[in-house]
């Protein structure tokens, strides 16, 4: 048994929500912080992010007489603003279809310009409009250019910044080492129980709080943006601790992944007036979209391709691609612009983009849904709003709820930090203010762990039944891709959540094949996909009985929104026999300024 | 039944609590053609051994995990199409078969995974953090696109280590801060906002610094992003003399050299 380490302040993930969390907390007094990630905090998935991130600065406008698409020039000194809180929050609240809590939304959009410009004076390189202010585009869903961006590799120089700031203010980081547990006693979490991938020993971290950055759970789905280190981890375990799950049935796909691959290629390849085009060459968009065409909400884009492609308009050898195409954009804005999206296509499709259209199709992309927080990171236990003591969490596996039942574009790095920021201010506040660790019960507290991973390193050999995780995984994946997917019925979702049960018992019998202790990768994805296994069945039991469509949950036998049964949050909580029991919580909705109405782009 | 032709992926394993020495191993894979890499390495795993041990996350070349020396050439797994590396066979090489080993110059942690502790701590000795002004705007600092130009051949760096594990000095010298940290440096002193660029040119105008970089330029062929981390450094060296901080016994031979450099390779800030 190893010795216990103890911080003032425990912090799991260090992309964006996270290292906001570290540094502001350390900023404000607190000394004793302790990072850990599973991968290094550079390797976090936030700096994957391409097209920006959301703020009303009004730096820019549409030129004028040149319609939705047309060019963009800066607002000179002096002249009206475009763009307003109070219309980012609108569109925020539009794009979540209502289910957005619209206080919480509110403090987004006040917060988002002030952190824009902390980015900038932390030594962010944003860029530039001609007279040197942050440059903005559009992005689908916005009704005004307000995606402040660096290229289209926003992400990455924001995690840089703020990883840069952390190591300022000697942030003391745990690289490479993988949670396992939240610890619990009386309701108060008090710490955590994690994995140092390097050795492979088990240890026990304590803290007065504790706060998950985990994530989102993407990988969940075959098709997907999102990096291998996304597998819900933090999700999975808050719900194993008790915590309750919220809107988990909510997941967006990104209307533009690479064909047959999943990778991103950022919306800003839209925003900046690239088309979607099908077989027949025809802007489909026209038909669903006619005015917002390219730039509606994700949700409403990959639907829409993927109608396309049921009804035989798809392209590439299996018709199940989509023409994303730029061509007419011009190598100047394309190469200043979006140079990664094009090493991107170069690198997996081949095609310059430059010259020609771009193979995409819908990828699972970002998990709305996660662990329920108020508007300062802390943890919420029931749908009355009542605190988890102690735990606190931020970025993709919380859910606030900004996003409702689907993001916009660029509301993500901002939700990140946003709300990193203010979990980091919450969590300093609790520290200082006398937070104590409960007493702590004297057993080996990393017994439990232990015995989990003999189980997956041991060959069970159940009846001669072994097999390996990875199928195990895989089927999940196809299976939450086919039956939980852009489009649900009763059928298919009754069926997928059949086979997330089923595989749920196989893994009891997978077999491991690395049995070393030092850096056993084999041994960790044992350990994600039992992750991914547990929330999956939240997911597919939340959609099955969610008998509506909202956003990106979209029911071909409930097809239209039902505001009366259904204008609430699922919540799911873990029952005795390990199944995830559902109840519901009110949308804070202020029914005088933005009362729920048709939506429509 | 498949067409595909089979190749051999030949991997470096070690694992230092087992193994006395490094030793190769080889899977066959299928060639197809859109597999990667990174796709055979996972491939293998899932399939055929799943105790061989590599980094990656996003697969796409932004997060920087899964460098590694593909045919004695370091660059990212996850972009890199198996059929462009898989060799034809010739004096040194056995024909249909690619060669994967960890980033040389650094610890073996296991397999292709190696412990980039010190990679990190050069890192962090720059000081990669902006030096802002006592006084900050309210709104955001002006700045022109062509200055924000200049810090994006630094900024892009995904600090995968494939320069810093190709450098021949690195090789012989774990003091030197290696081109990923000079880089960064680099990012900092052309910074309009930064305000300590005098202080960062002392750090770095040193013998363990700048003025060791031997302009083998490895380092250029190595990165994956395309950067050039070699002329930052000239860059630095020059910027360093001619702030008159000459540190390193080495910069005073240099700078009989100086007159003979190019006035339009001057560096934006000095």
């Amino acid at each position: 048994m190893s010795e216990t380490i103890t911080h003032d302040i425990i912090i799991v993930g260090a992309g964006l929500a996270g290292s906001w969390a570290a540094m502001v907390a350390a900023r404000e007094g607190v000394k004793n912080i302790g990072v850990l990630s599973k991968v290094h905090p550079l390797r976090s998935h936030s700096g994957a992010a391409q097209g920006g991130i959301a703020a009303a600065l009004s730096n820019v406008r549409p030129v004028a007489g040149t319609g939705p698409r047309g060019a963009l020039e800066q607002i000179p000194p002096g002249d009206e603003p475009v763009d307003s809180p109070d219309l980012h929050m609108f569109d925020t609240i539009k794009g979540s279809d209502w289910l957005g809590d619209q206080d919480k939304i509110d403090v987004l959009v006040n917060d988002a310009i002030d952190i824009i410009y902390e980015y900038e004076h932390m030594g962010c390189v944003f860029s530039r409009t001609a007279d040197g202010r942050i440059n903005q585009r559009r992005f689908g869903g916005h009704s005004a250019p307000r995606a402040n961006f660096a290229a289209d590799w926003t992400g990455h120089v924001l995690l840089h910044t703020i990883h840069e700031q952390c190591l300022k203010h000697d942030v003391k980081f745990y690289s490479e080492w993988y949670v396992l547990e939240l610890l619990v006693e009386d309701g108060v979490a008090y710490g955590v129980v994690a994995m140092d991938i390097l050795t492979g020993e088990l240890h026990t971290l304590i803290g007065k709080a504790v706060m998950f950055a985990t994530g989102g759970y993407g990988r969940a789905w075959k098709i997907t943006s999102n990096a291998t280190a996304n597998t819900g981890d933090g999700v999975a375990i808050a719900y194993n601790a008790g915590v309750p799950l919220m809107d988990m049935e909510f997941v967006q796909f990104h209307p533009t992944g690479i064909y047959k691959h999943g990778i991103l290629m950022s919306e800003a390849c839209r925003g900046e007036g690239g088309y979607l085009t099908n077989a027949s060459g025809d802007r489909f968009m026209e038909n669903y979209a006619p005015d917002k065409m390219e730039l509606a909400p994700r949700d409403l884009v990959s639907r829409s391709e993927q109608t396309e492609i049921d009804e035989g308009r798809g392209v590439g050898d299996d018709a199940k691609g989509i023409y994303l195409d730029m061509t007419h954009l011009g190598r100047e804005k394309i190469m200043t612009r979006l140079p990664q999206v094009r090493e991107i296509a170069m690198n997996f499709l081949g095609v310059d983009i430059i010259d020609s259209p771009a193979k995409i199709q819908p990828t699972a992309h970002y998990s709305m849904g996660g662990i329920p927080t108020d508007v300062n990171g802390q943890v919420i236990r029931d749908a009355e709003g009542n605190p988890f003591t102690g735990f606190f969490a931020a970025g993709e596996c919380a859910c606030v709820s900004v996003h409702g039942a689907n993001r916009l574009g660029t509301n993500s790095l901002l939700e990140a930090s946003v709300f990193g920021r203010r979990a980091g201010y919450e969590m300093a506040k609790f520290v200082q203010n006398g937070a104590r660790i409960p007493t702590i019960p004297k057993i080996d507290l990393t017994k439990k762990q232990h015995e989990r991973i003999e189980r997956v390193m041991s060959n069970p050999n159940v009846n001669g039944k072994v097999e390996r995780v990875s199928n195990l995984a895989e089927e999940l994946k196809w299976n939450m891709t086919d039956n939980c997917g852009i489009f649900r019925d009763d059928e298919k979702l009754t069926i997928g959540l059949d086979k997330v049960q089923e595989l749920q018992e196989r893994f009891t019998h997978t077999e491991v094949m690395d049995k070393s202790k030092r850096f056993n990768t084999d041994v960790l994805m044992a350990l994600e996909t039992e992750n991914l296994l547990t929330f999956s069945e939240v997911i597919v039991t939340g959609a099955l009985a969610r008998t509506e469509s909202r956003g990106a949950h979209s029911r071909t036998d409930y097809g239209k929104r039902d505001d009366e049964d259904w204008l609430k949050h699922t919540m799911a909580t873990r029952n005795s026999d390990g199944k995830p029991d559902l109840t519901y919580k009110d949308v804070n909705i202020d029914f005088d300024r933005y009362p729920p109405q048709e939506r429509k782009y | 039944m498949s067409k595909n032709k089979t190749v051999t992926v030949r991997v470096r394993r070690y694992n230092p609590d087992v193994d006395k020495k490094p030793h190769y191993q080889d899977y066959p894979v299928e060639l197809t053609g859109d597999k990667t890499v990174l796709d055979a390495l996972e491939e293998i795993k899932a399939e055929q051994d799943g105790s061989l041990t590599f980094r990656r996350s996003c697969r796409h070349a932004i997060c920087g995990s899964c460098a590694m020396m593909v045919n004695r050439q370091n660059t990212l797994v996850c972009t890199t199409p198996l059929e462009s590396v898989v060799n034809n066979g010739g004096l040194f090489s056995k024909a249909d078969t690619v060669t994967i080993d960890p980033l040389p110059y650094l610890p073996v942690i296991k397999d292709l995974v190696v412990d980039r502790s010190v990679f990190w701590e050069q890192y962090e000795k720059v000081k990669p953090w902006l030096m802002p002004p006592d006084t900050i705007p309210e709104k955001e600092f002006r700045m022109t696109q062509e200055e924000v130009n200049a810090m994006e051949q630094a900024e892009t760096c995904i600090m995968c280590g494939a320069c810093y594990s190709s450098c021949p000095v690195v090789a012989g010298n774990k003091q030197y801060l290696g081109p990923h940290a000079l880089l960064k440096a680099f990012l900092r002193i052309v910074d309009p906002r930064d305000t300590a660029p005098d202080e960062r040119l002392d750090m770095i105008g040193t013998e363990t610094g700048a003025f060791r970089c031997h302009k083998v330029s490895n380092c250029i062929d190595a990165c994956p992003k395309g950067l050039n981390p070699a002329q930052a450094i000239s860059n630095l060296a020059k910027a360093s003399m001619r702030a008159g901080r000459l540190s390193a016994e080495r910069a005073e031979r240099m700078k009989s050299l100086i007159d003979m450099l190019d006035e339009s390779a001057e560096p934006e800030k000095v």
